[in-house]
């Protein structure tokens, strides 16, 4: 009896120290990290950020992320309750402006990142006029002043795209594009008389409302101050939108509408759908986000496709709609902040990380990043970019100056091409939309 | 749903609407009334419907008491609430854009409800007088739309629409090449062409309601309708509608409500544009919740949404009690 209890005792303690090992090496315990980004076009920025991602597991180990991809809508419209209750992502994307980093700074759900930006000389990566997309008061009230609260992976400006083998049909050569607004638009009048009928001179999608939004902004920076722009948009008072530039601008898109510049089924096909008809030959140009360069450079091939802003006005400094993509923030509520501050430093700015987003034709936001010599698509692409950068003619993206800013433009930019309201009416209108905001500022 | 209950239940509780609080002895009960379970006790009843009901309180009318206490504050859906009162009220009942939107909800009412039961009953008068070879098939078919998640009828009309799509393109093969329009990013055509969708998804459920209501209606009356002499329309008048009554009434309720809540079709086909031409109450409550950052707002706009549907599901009811009596 003893001794059966003794073997007994035996078997119990080697089972014991079996578990004990194995829940001491199954211990180790994982870190799991949860990240959301609407960055989900492939070709595009998801597969850059699933390979960036596994690669800093290797280089960590026990640390597991975990990248969840939602579309743009759905993630913006989740995300701060997300955060709020305690259970959502650890480093998430937002969107510059009122709508939703207003919000997450003011609801203090997301940290200031002064202490990183120190630490990894982010300070580096942009212009110092850049930083004021990603700067805010506490209060969530001043925008493009105040500690940093964002950091975005890459580069994004609203350029023309042009078929050149049209262009030159049109007697006209693609390799001398016209270098002032006026030029350009002399060159719009000769592509429509030249065209046949049904096919527009730019194709445009305009279903999701942006379209015209992004489109607007290189005839706006023709006719108005870039800086008047951004002024605007950070609520220095009294910036508006009912200027005489605006409107003269305003009315340049509606003649584009009148003059059958534009194919006429623009609000009922998608953005995106847009620039894969313009990439299957329809039109001679495409006026959108150079993140969908890959989508026309597969259709009509590299070497057919020409990259410009449009051309600067009287005052001659190149300007366009566009910024940074959208801003990563690291959660208040996380439990591991420097690891996720390391993981933005890894996926933003290690030369790995540059040369994978240009391997997908992305801009990389780092400024001191150069694009591959043998690809001379991509170098359109980046010095287009840059040359609106240099030239300080960033226009930021005009929805951010109020949570109803999109919809109000969306709104009114579809009735203006419709001719059912007035450069007059609509810039009034989206003042008074800025103003109705700007006396909750205040 | 509730809405079945109450029409079909309608009948048996006319005869004692306060049957579940008295509590009679068994036997006595069951002498008086039709239709009760013999050896039913009165309150345990209740026990019955208590998981049912626990659901109803927790997940229906929890959440709605609670978007009424919402509507009474400035809120933006995180930092701490402000109490305004009925603020949020006097400035809905002087938002345009909310008039707007609940106009179009009347004509979409004319799409999803009216039309898709004149034409199931249309289709029911022909089934009861020839027989339709393949019916059950055709029955199937056209109950269909009725399955399919609303995300999945608004991809599949969009393309229907698409200014490339089959539907122009039949346009062009019939000769009627000067219609062809995007149809949905047209100032003029986007509401109704949401109709239209409307209209297909609902008229099969009509249908359906009028086909099993028909087989309810003794022959004998027909027999004697057609012994009188009467032709197919004074028949369907005075044999099949009256027949008809109770579903027709249970249809109107059930499509009147689909219009009025409708969000998934319009979000993904048109999101209330262009301009404003085919906003709704839902979907102008979507944008200020979770564009404008306005949930006391938006929850406002959702009461009124709620209040408009009682009253329009009350009002026919009534008419439909009273013509029973």
């Amino acid at each position: 009896m003893r001794r059966r209890l003794t073997g007994f005792t035996f078997i119990v303690a080697v089972v014991l120290v079996a578990v004990g090992v194995g829940v001491s090496y199954g211990g180790q315990k994982t870190t799991t990290l949860t990240m959301w980004s609407y960055d989900n076009q492939d070709p595009g920025l998801e597969p850059v950020l699933k390979q960036l991602s596994k690669e800093f597991e290797a280089s960590h180990p026990g640390v597991k992320i975990n990248i969840v991809f939602k579309d743009f809508n759905s993630l913006v419209g989740t995300v701060p309750r997300a955060l709020a209750s305690g259970n959502g992502p650890d480093v998430t994307e937002g969107n510059e402006g009122y709508q939703t980093d207003a919000q997450l700074v003011k609801a203090k759900l997301i940290l200031p990142l002064t202490k990183y930006v120190t630490k990894y000389k982010w300070d580096k990566l942009y212009a110092p006029s850049t930083w004021g997309m990603f700067r805010w008061t506490a209060d969530g009230k001043s925008f493009g002043k105040g500690p940093i609260w964002g950091l975005a992976q890459t580069g994004q400006n609203v350029v023309v795209f042009y078929n050149k083998k049209k262009i030159q049909q049109a007697g006209l050569n693609p390799n001398k594009m016209p270098q002032t607004y006026a030029g350009f638009e002399k060159m719009l009048a000769t592509l429509r008389a030249k065209l046949p009928t049904g096919d527009p001179v730019i194709e445009a999608g305009n279903k999701e409302g942006y379209g015209f939004i992004h489109m607007f902004g290189g005839i706006w920076g023709a006719s108005v101050k870039p800086s008047a722009v951004r002024n605007w948009i950070y609520h220095v008072p009294g910036s508006s939108y009912n200027t005489p530039g605006t409107i003269a601008a305003l009315s340049r898109l509606q003649a584009w509408g009148k003059n059958g510049y534009l194919n006429d089924d623009f609000n009922a096909v998608g953005n995106d759908a847009s620039a894969g008809l313009f990439a299957k030959g329809k039109g001679a140009m495409w006026i959108g986000g150079d993140w969908d360069s890959t989508i026309i450079k597969t259709g009509l091939g590299a070497g057919n496709v020409g990259v410009m802003p449009v051309p600067p006005g009287p005052s001659g400094q190149w300007a366009s709609i566009g910024g940074l993509s959208g801003s990563w923030h690291i959660s208040a509520k996380t439990k591991y902040p420097d690891l996720g501050a390391e993981w933005l430093n890894y996926v933003i700015t290690s030369t790995r990380a540059k040369s994978l987003m240009f391997g997908q034709q992305q801009l990389p936001a780092d400024r001191s990043a150069k694009p591959p010599t043998n690809d001379p698509y991509l170098t359109q692409d980046y010095n287009a970019f840059s040359k609106v950068a240099n030239a300080d003619g960033l226009l930021l993206y005009t929805d951010w100056a109020s949570p109803s800013m999109y919809t109000t433009l969306q709104n009114q930019f579809q009735n203006l091409l419709a001719g059912r309201t007035t450069p007059q009416a609509m810039a009034k209108a989206v003042q008074d939309d800025w103003a109705k905001f700007d006396k909750t500022l205040h | 749903m509730s809405a079945v209950e109450a029409a079909d239940g309608a009948r048996p509780d006319h005869d004692d609407p306060s049957a579940p609080r008295q509590e009679p002895t068994p036997r006595r009960q069951r002498k008086r009334r039709r239709g009760r379970a013999p050896g039913d006790p009165g309150n345990i009843g209740w026990l019955y419907v208590l998981p049912g009901l626990l659901f109803y309180v927790l997940f229906t009318l929890a959440p709605l008491l609670h978007t009424v206490y919402y509507s009474l504050f400035s809120w933006d859906g995180l930092t701490a609430k402000t109490w305004v009162g009925l603020a949020n009220y006097s400035e809905a009942i002087r938002d345009h854009i909310l008039l707007i939107a609940f106009a179009h909800s009347a004509i979409l009412i004319v799409f999803y409800a009216v039309v898709p039961v004149m034409v199931g009953l249309l289709l029911t008068a022909a089934l009861t007088r020839t027989a339709i070879r393949g019916f059950r098939f055709f029955r199937t078919t056209l109950f269909l739309p009725q399955l399919i998640a609303g995300v999945v009828i608004a991809q599949a009309w969009t393309w229907v629409y698409d200014a490339q799509g089959p539907f122009n393109r039949f346009l062009e093969l019939v000769g009627l090449g000067s219609f062809v329009r995007p149809w949905l990013g047209d100032f003029t055509w986007a509401l109704p062409s949401i109709g239209v969708i409307g209209t297909w998804v609902t008229f099969g459920l009509c249908m359906v309601l009028f086909v099993a209501g028909v087989q309810k209606i003794p022959l004998e009356l027909y027999d004697a309708a057609r012994v009188d002499g009467a032709g197919a329309v004074r028949e369907f008048f005075a044999v099949t509608l009256p027949g008809l009554r109770n579903e027709v009434l249970v249809a109107f309720v059930l499509t009147t409500i689909n219009a009025l809540r409708n969000f998934d079709v319009i979000y993904n086909t048109t999101a209330g544009g262009p301009g404003n031409t085919t906003i709704v109450p839902s979907m102008y409550m979507y944008q200020n919740a979770f564009l404008f950052n306005r949930v006391g707002y938006a929850a406002a706009i959702a009461t009124l949404l709620a209040i408009a549907i009682f009253i329009l599901a009350g009002i026919m009811l009534r008419i439909g009690d009273r013509a029973e009596d």
